[in-house]
């Protein structure tokens, strides 16, 4: 430290050292910027034997702006340009500027003293500046003793200056935190918000999960699953284009629509062309919204699906995958797109719906995972049960590196992994083979404690269905096949009869009116009164048919 | 009768036509069922008793219809007699428990 000239601020040396010490203890112990620096110019104005103290702070205009002022004359919210009077002067230079005569002096502003009637003599004035330059000024004002500002008082309030820029800077940064975590309270907010709008996980042997890990603290993806009036379960994908609070607003405002809309069950590609609609009447500067939708029937695994531009949805059998892309283009571009949708069974197998954050995942500097990556973490787990299942893929993701917001959706019967054959044959088209197939099907029924007349009732529409295929699908008794398997979920018993007739138009099949007394014609009643329902498919392989019935049981607590 | 026990006999008792039906009536033998009730029908009225009937399909309700109607065209009468649980179940479930002339016993259903 320089040699401290203080003989001339009155007390000598040692009595300027405690004032510094105690005035950086001060300044250091507030984070109150406005307190803490009055309290410091008042003391500073004491020690210096001042009649007038003020402090100048540059403002984000670039005015200096006199923020704390102590003396006869209040001055402060008094704006200078840099380079206008003695504090302008001081600021432009980062110079430190004494007066010793003010009626004499070009740099000294007059006008205060004419409005006031203050007689300004003798000014210093040192500049407050931090490694980046100036910030402001610290200005004394006329010796109480009379006397002139010399050389000495100079560097005393130099000196002064020192703690006050720390203080001040301090505050600035105490400012910038409180600033910082209320804008980080507010985000945790607008993120609770959001996940608020996600649907409960339901417990149980729910079909539909969902996760939903934002890149951020806001998420421009979502999903959503509701009950519909039917009975039937509506879901919901979507992923808005961009990151941010304003894809994040649209989300939220998508999200609202889908759901809307959605309550009514229209058809899956009515629902997303109703969305899209609305959202281009309201558009905004180019933004999009990539979206699946879709209903799913528990009672028959019938799923409907539509998908607007959403990545293809995989359907996986726990050995292969089946690929489903989209119908259409995103929301929000088309005003007239059209969209199609596709109806499938479910059976056991997993439908899964994915953002492109899930694809979009790190595997290094620059790869991705991409979407045979995302095939391999599924295949990888699909021993795994859906919940547990879902739950390893999000684990692999997140060791991954996740760079945009990803939300994946898994529609599957709980139960899948667990549905176990009752019954498996195989036997020629021979309406003579019909009586042991239905004491094997009778016997099957009773081990799983099916009541008796409800049993005899399950026979008779296998049988039926079973005599259909000989007489209709084959033309009559022959030695090619036919496959009974029987399963259960749970309290779904699935029936499956496959032939390998040529393929029948399901349109063909309509169960006649019984009201009617006519000897033909009631093997297709007595399987539409028997099964919740019932629906034949031509063979995937193009090879036959396959009549899929179920029947849900109420099998008390068994199993 | 052979080792199924499907069986169908008919008995004169002149002037009515008893059929016996016993067995398991499907697909596989229908077709005889009713050629058998036919042929009755063309000895007079008929009563087609069923109580050992462990089981009966769609084609061994349409032989039963088939017979109820040619009877009306013929005017004669036809009647199912004791008729087994499975078969009432088959016949409610085809909601024809009400069409058919339902009898305990071979007596009442010769008198009616």
């Amino acid at each position: 430290m320089n040699a401290v000239p203080l003989a001339a601020a009155g007390g000598g040396e040692r009595h300027a050292l405690r004032f510094l010490a105690e005035l950086s203890q001060a300044l250091a112990q507030s984070l109150d910027l406005r307190e803490t620096l009055d309290m410091a110019v008042t003391r500073i104005a004491d020690f210096m034997q001042a009649e007038a103290a003020s402090l100048f702070l540059l403002d984000r205009a670039g005015l200096i702006e006199c923020r704390i002022c102590v003396g006869p004359v209040d001055i402060t919210g008094l704006k200078l340009a840099v380079g206008q009077g003695v504090v302008g002067r001081c600021v432009a230079d980062n110079a430190t500027q004494i007066v010793r005569d003010a009626s004499c002096d070009a740099r000294v502003n007059v006008r205060v003293d004419a409005e006031t009637g203050f007689v300004t003599r003798s000014i210093l004035c040192t500049p407050l500046s931090n490694a980046r330059g100036p910030i402001g000024a610290l200005e004394v004002i006329n010796r109480r003793d009379g006397g002139l500002f010399d050389e000495d008082d100079a560097e005393i309030l130099r000196l002064v200056a020192a703690p006050a820029v720390l203080a001040i800077g301090n505050a600035q940064l105490a400012h910038g935190l409180v600033e910082q975590q209320r804008i980080k309270r507010e985000l945790e907010l607008a993120r609770r918000m959001q996940k608020s709008m996600l649907p409960r996980r339901r417990r149980g042997d729910f079909p539909i999960r969902g996760v939903n890990l934002p890149a951020h603290e806001i998420s421009g993806d979502f999903y959503d699953f509701f009950d519909l009036p039917d009975g039937r379960l509506a879901f919901v994908i979507g992923d808005v284009s961009g990151k941010g609070l304003d894809a994040a607003f649209l989300m939220v405002r998508v999200a609202s629509m889908l759901r809307w809309v959605g309550a009514h069950a229209p058809a899956p590609a009515v629902w997303l062309a109703q969305v899209n609609a609305e959202l281009c009447r309201t558009a905004q500067d180019g933004r999009f919204v990539c979206a699946a939708v879709g209903q799913y029937d528990r009672a028959s695994g019938t799923v409907a699906l539509a998908s607007a531009g959403f990545p293809p949805a995989l359907l996986h059998d726990g050995k292969a995958f089946e690929e489903l892309p989209a119908d259409g283009p995103p929301l929000g571009i088309l005003a007239e797109a059209d969209y199609g949708e596709r109806e499938f069974t479910l059976g056991a197998r997993a439908l899964y719906l994915f953002s492109d954050g899930a694809t979009d995942v790190r595997t290094g500097a620059s790869d991705r995972l991409g979407e045979a990556g995302l095939r391999g973490l599924i295949a990888g787990h699909a021993a795994l049960m859906p919940e547990a299942r879902l739950r390893a893929v999000v684990g692999d993701l997140k060791r991954l590196h996740l760079v945009d917001d990803t939300t994946l959706l898994l529609l599957q019967e709980p139960c899948g992994a667990h549905a176990h054959t009752l019954l498996d044959l195989e036997f020629p088209a021979q309406s003579a083979q019909m009586r042991s197939v239905r004491a094997a099907l009778r016997h099957a029924l009773d081990a799983q404690g099916v009541a008796p007349e409800l049993r005899d009732q399950l026979v008779l529409a296998v049988d039926e269905a079973c005599t259909n295929v000989i007489r209709h699908a084959y033309g009559g008794e022959c030695t090619r096949r036919i496959a009974l398997h029987v399963a259960r979920e749970r309290d779904m018993l699935a029936f499956e009869l496959r032939d390998h007739a040529p393929t029948v138009d399901p349109a063909s099949l309509k169960p006649r009116d019984l009201s009617e007394c006519k000897p033909g014609g009631l093997g297709l009643p007595f399987i539409a009164m028997t099964m919740d329902d019932w629906k034949l498919e031509p063979a995937a392989d193009g090879q036959g048919n396959i009549l899929r019935m179920h029947k849900r049981i109420d099998f008390g607590d068994k199993e | 009768m052979n080792d199924t026990g499907n069986a169908c006999g008919s008995e004169d008792l002149g002037g009515y036509v008893l059929v016996r039906v016993s067995g398991e009536v499907d697909l596989s033998w229908s077709q005889q069922v009713r050629d058998a009730i036919l042929a009755a029908l063309g000895r007079g009225g008929v009563g087609v008793e069923l109580s050992q009937v462990g089981y009966i399909d769609s084609s061994g309700i349409a032989a039963l219809v088939e017979g109820f109607q040619r009877a009306r065209s013929t005017n004669k009468r036809f009647g199912l007699i004791a008729a087994s649980k499975p078969v009432l179940a088959v016949l409610q479930l085809a909601r024809l428990d009400k069409v058919f002339p339902m009898f305990a016993g071979v007596d009442e259903a010769r008198v009616a």
